[in-house]
């Protein structure tokens, strides 16, 4: 029991760390709030780093401390810790403001249970957990947009999580256990395990703002701030799609999964792509981009047991779609949520406008950035499990990629000289402070993991 | 012992980080330090060029002066550099290339600090491009160039820059894409997972109907990127639309790796596919050919004419590559390669010379149309008589730089697939449409709009001094370049 606990020392950590910043919220005391949560959070992923390499299971086998969950925490909480102070430059000095860190908090510790799940039951924990305060945050301007998107979020919250706990009672009539590691069990029963499985991918994969249930995700995006459409598009997203990688690990492949996921990747990638190409709002092109790079994560999913490029593959991935796509939103926050007010901004700003450049490509793939190694280490595991059709049309989503990303680059570097100087100043002048940093890390990182992925592929054992 | 080959590799970035470091330099200091950049990349490829491919103490597996450290060892990616007969004179064609192109951008006022930086990133990903000995490492030089050609057009480009910058970011994107599922079946087709190049070429991994799948993907790459008919129609939008100093470096540079990557991957990494192949590829570079012949014949832009004519000539690249990827005789393989490798080089000097002539004429006239001119000779007798040395030589006259070139690849044709000696057409075309330009432009009535047209200045002397000085070279003593190459196309065994 003792051990147990000291396995899951992070995770405890970062719930103090909840409380604390509740409690601090509580005495009108915003600023400590921030203050506790940044704190806690660096200190728990700190906490993780003796972690590395261990492979054992909490409490009797429900929690998994492996490479996944692992890694997890060291993507999750620095991303958490970013997201913390884009929302603090957005949302500082409103009325409830630490409110808001608690719910991220929590929502990050959801995720962080959702990765390490090894018992159906913390599956469902960590989604609804994670929903909860999801919902508060999009509701959190308190405009009709905001009430909107969240009651949409929340009544499809609790339809597919009543889909999937309902799916789930028939694994547990299969195997006579909620653990995930009894579902080799179901070798001789497919269509059970499919069954279980679809339901499975019902659940998750609203989380994960998969093809056909990504509904929510641009109406939340675009209703709530950005800085909360930043955090709900990388943390909760990556939590979904590792646990659907635990979830996996013991599923017999006679259940047909990988077709089930494959079916999935091609709808995600080739709808969020294509959607997103008709957007003329940048939040919600990022938010249909957001779903199409989902499918890409599905990719490793695939590739889970088969090939040993598989977990490399969603680490890298999902730390370099952290870096990226924080960095992007980043950037939306400080120049505006409409193409327009990208227009002439690479002039204006030449290093926002080059990280901004930076981060699209890398979301595009292109070498040599974090987003590029990602894909390629993606590709290479699903080829080697068999899906090479699935690579196939992932590499033509990805020139469809370029497409929508460049939508954004092209009025960047357009000359605004017929514009009256007093209209691009008012957009592009103010700098928020605490937005720059994290852009600028958002920029290191995506760098750092494109030309040297060598630091994390080396501690992934 | 000096790593040559990544400093020359990494001083064009090296500049560009100065530049970058210093962010209100002025134009001039801006211009000064990207030629000083380049003209010190250009003295590393000479002394890689003085240490030659044979120095047996540097050889390994076919390459020389290879520089190798760890990169990504869990998955067997590598930085790894070198150079062989067939890269080496690219290498140096690069670097005398980007030289000449800072020295003729000297006049660039707008945004010169990005666009210098660019075209020295662009350098650093050219010059990696042909010096990468490992698969992942010449991918991402492979994209970085075409991210920063992108840039090139869409920020200095002519009137429809935006659109033709798009189109060909996209299109080249979608055809490098493939490449990199072949670069991940040759990887997962290995006994040992490795991105290593060579290890390739000695050790073909993958048979049969993989390696024929591996094939069609990086067929489909180079075809798109030489370009082949019918993957071409990027090229002359893109050409048209670039600023003359991007077209130099687009056809001079970038269109080689369509035909390098044709070799280095397709023919060494799947040889018994290509084999089989050979014929497909073959009739792909004759339709090429002659396609970019009669297409140049119909132009009435000057720039869009000369960017067809490129079809034309890295079709017959195409043809000798196929030729040497069909014949069972190592000598007629050797000859068909050698030419090929020539023909990438003089169509650099060439076409180089010929798109900094027409963008020197559009400084001054603001117009390529055919028609508008008349009697230039006259008027600018220096840039007259350069366009047509430059012609003659583009229309393969004996004793100019394409000659010798396209003479090894007829000859190989002839002994082993003579009836693809059709293509030979394509030269009685060429020649045609040449002449037809010359009298157009620069014979006949001058037209009095130009009359105060001035000729070439000191900084354009310098530009196409050197390159014409070449040509010229290339086409009476071409055998200084042929060793280099002949040491290793006669080696290559498959």
């Amino acid at each position: 029991m003792a051990n147990d606990l000291a396995l899951m020392l992070p995770e405890i950590i970062v719930l103090l760390t909840a409380v604390a910043a509740l409690v601090a919220e509580m005495l009108r005391q915003p600023r400590i709030a921030f203050y506790a949560a940044i704190t806690g959070l660096a200190l728990a992923t700190v906490l993780t780093i003796p972690l590395l390499g261990e492979n054992a299971t909490a409490f009797s086998k429900t929690f998994r401390i492996d490479t996944l969950s692992v890694w997890a925490k060291l993507v999750l909480l620095p991303a958490t810790i970013l997201s913390l102070l884009l929302v603090r430059a957005e949302l500082g000095g409103s009325a409830r403001e630490g409110t808001a860190y608690v719910l991220i908090i929590m929502i990050t510790l959801a995720s962080l249970i959702m990765t390490g799940a090894g018992d159906t039951m913390l599956l469902v924990l960590g989604i609804l957990l994670a929903g909860l305060g999801s919902f508060a945050l999009v509701a959190y301007p308190r405009t009709d947009a905001a009430t909107e998107a969240a009651m949409k979020y929340f009544v499809f919250a609790s339809v597919t999580a009543g889909v999937m706990i309902f799916g789930l009672t028939y694994w547990f009539g299969g195997t006579g256990s909620t653990l995930l590691s009894e579902l080799v069990v179901l070798e001789k029963s497919p269509a059970l395990a499919a069954i279980g499985f679809i339901a499975v991918i019902i659940g998750l994969g609203y989380k994960a703002a998969l093809v056909p249930f990504h509904f929510w995700a641009p109406d939340a995006y675009e209703g709530a701030p950005v800085s909360i459409a930043a955090y709900l598009s990388v943390i909760p997203k990556i939590g979904a799609i590792f646990a659907l990688a635990q979830v996996v690990r013991d599923l017999p492949v006679e259940s047909g999964w990988q077709w089930i996921i494959a079916v999935v990747a091609v709808l995600t990638m080739t709808y969020g792509y294509l959607a997103a190409l008709g957007q003329q709002n940048v939040v919600r092109l990022l938010a249909y981009s957001s779903v199409a790079q989902a499918g890409y994560f599905l990719l490793g999913v695939i590739a889970v047991g088969s090939s040993p490029l598989a977990f490399e593959a969603l680490i890298v991935f999902s730390a370099a779609y952290a870096a990226m796509n924080l960095g992007a939103f980043a950037i939306v926050m400080q120049t505006g949520r409409t193409l327009d007010a990208f227009k002439g901004m690479g002039y204006q700003k030449p290093l926002a406008g080059v990280a901004m450049v930076v981060f699209l490509i890398s979301l595009a793939g292109i070498p040599p950035l974090a987003g590029f190694v990602g894909k390629f280490l993606l590709f290479g595991a699903a080829m080697q499990t068999g899906f090479t059709w699935l690579v196939v049309i992932a590499i033509i989503n990805s020139v469809l990629s370029l497409a929508v990303y460049l939508r954004i680059v092209v009025p960047m570097y357009q000359q605004t000289e017929h514009q009256h100087p007093g209209d691009v100043a008012i957009t592009h002048t103010e700098t928020i402070p605490l937005v720059k940093p994290v852009w600028l890390a958002g920029l290191f990182f995506t760098l750092f993991i494109g030309l040297a992925a060598q630091v994390l592929l080396g501690n992934i054992v | 012992m000096l790593p040559i080959v990544s400093l020359t590799l990494f001083l064009p970035l090296l500049g560009a980080i100065v530049i970058m470091c210093h962010r209100n330099a002025a134009a001039e200091k801006v211009h000064k330090i990207g030629i000083i950049t380049s003209a010190l990349t250009l003295l590393g490829a000479l002394w890689m060029w003085a240490r030659g491919v044979a120095d047996a103490g540097m050889t390994d597996k076919g390459f020389s002066q290879v520089e190798q450290i760890d990169w990504m060892p869990s998955i067997g990616a590598a930085y790894r550099v070198g150079v062989d007969g067939i890269s080496l004179p690219l290498v140096l064609l690069t670097a005398l290339l980007f030289l000449l192109t800072f020295v003729y951008s000297g006049k660039v006022r707008k945004q010169p600090q990005a666009f210098v930086v660019l075209m020295l990133m662009l350098e650093t990903a050219a010059i990696g491009t042909f010096t990468a000995l490992d698969a992942i490492l010449f991918y991402v030089f492979f994209e970085v160039s075409l991210v920063s050609m992108y840039f090139m057009i869409a920020g200095w480009g002519h009137e429809d820059r935006q659109r033709a910058a798009l189109m060909f970011f996209i299109y080249t994107l979608l055809g490098s894409l493939p490449l990199l599922l072949a670069i991940l079946g040759l990887y997962l087709g290995g006994e040992t997972y490795t991105f290593d190049m060579r290890v390739w070429i000695e050790n073909p991994p993958l048979e049969g109907g993989a390696a024929m799948l591996a094939l069609i993907a990086m067929l489909f790459t180079f075809a798109v990127k030489t370009p082949v008919f019918p993957f071409h129609t990027w090229l002359p939008a893109a050409h048209v639309q670039a600023p003359a100093a991007g077209s130099v470096i687009l056809a001079g540079v970038m269109l080689k790796f369509g035909t390098y990557g044709l070799v280095r991957f397709a023919l060494q990494m799947t040889p018994g596919a290509f084999r089989e192949a050979g014929v497909v590829v073959l009739i792909f570079g004759v339709v090429a050919a002659l396609y970019g012949a009669f297409a140049a014949l119909a132009q009435t832009d000057l720039k869009r004419l000369i960017a067809y004519t490129s079809v034309n000539h890295m079709g017959y690249v195409v043809v000798g590559v196929a030729i040497a990827a069909l014949t069972l005789d190592p000598e007629i393989r050797a000859i068909a390669l050698d030419g090929s490798v020539l023909q990438m080089v003089s169509h650099g000097l060439v076409t180089g010379a010929l798109f900094f002539l027409v963008g020197m004429l559009q400084d001054r006239a603001q117009t390529r149309e055919l028609d508008q001119f008349g009697g230039l000779l006259k008027t600018v007798p220096l840039l007259g008589w350069s366009f047509m040395l430059a012609a003659f030589a583009s229309l393969g006259l004996p004793g100019l730089a394409h000659f010798p070139a396209e003479f090894q690849i007829f000859l190989a044709t002839l002994r082993e697939a003579p009836w693809a000696m059709i293509v030979i057409l394509g030269i009685v075309i060429t020649a045609g449409l040449y002449l037809k330009a010359i009298s157009q432009v620069f014979l006949g009535v001058p037209n009095e709009k130009w009359k105060t047209m001035p000729d070439l200045d000191r900084r354009e002397l310098l530009t196409m001094g050197p390159l014409l000085i070449l040509i010229i070279v290339l086409g009476i003593a071409p055998s200084w370049v042929l060793d280099v190459v002949h040491q290793t196309t006669t080696t290559l065994a498959f």
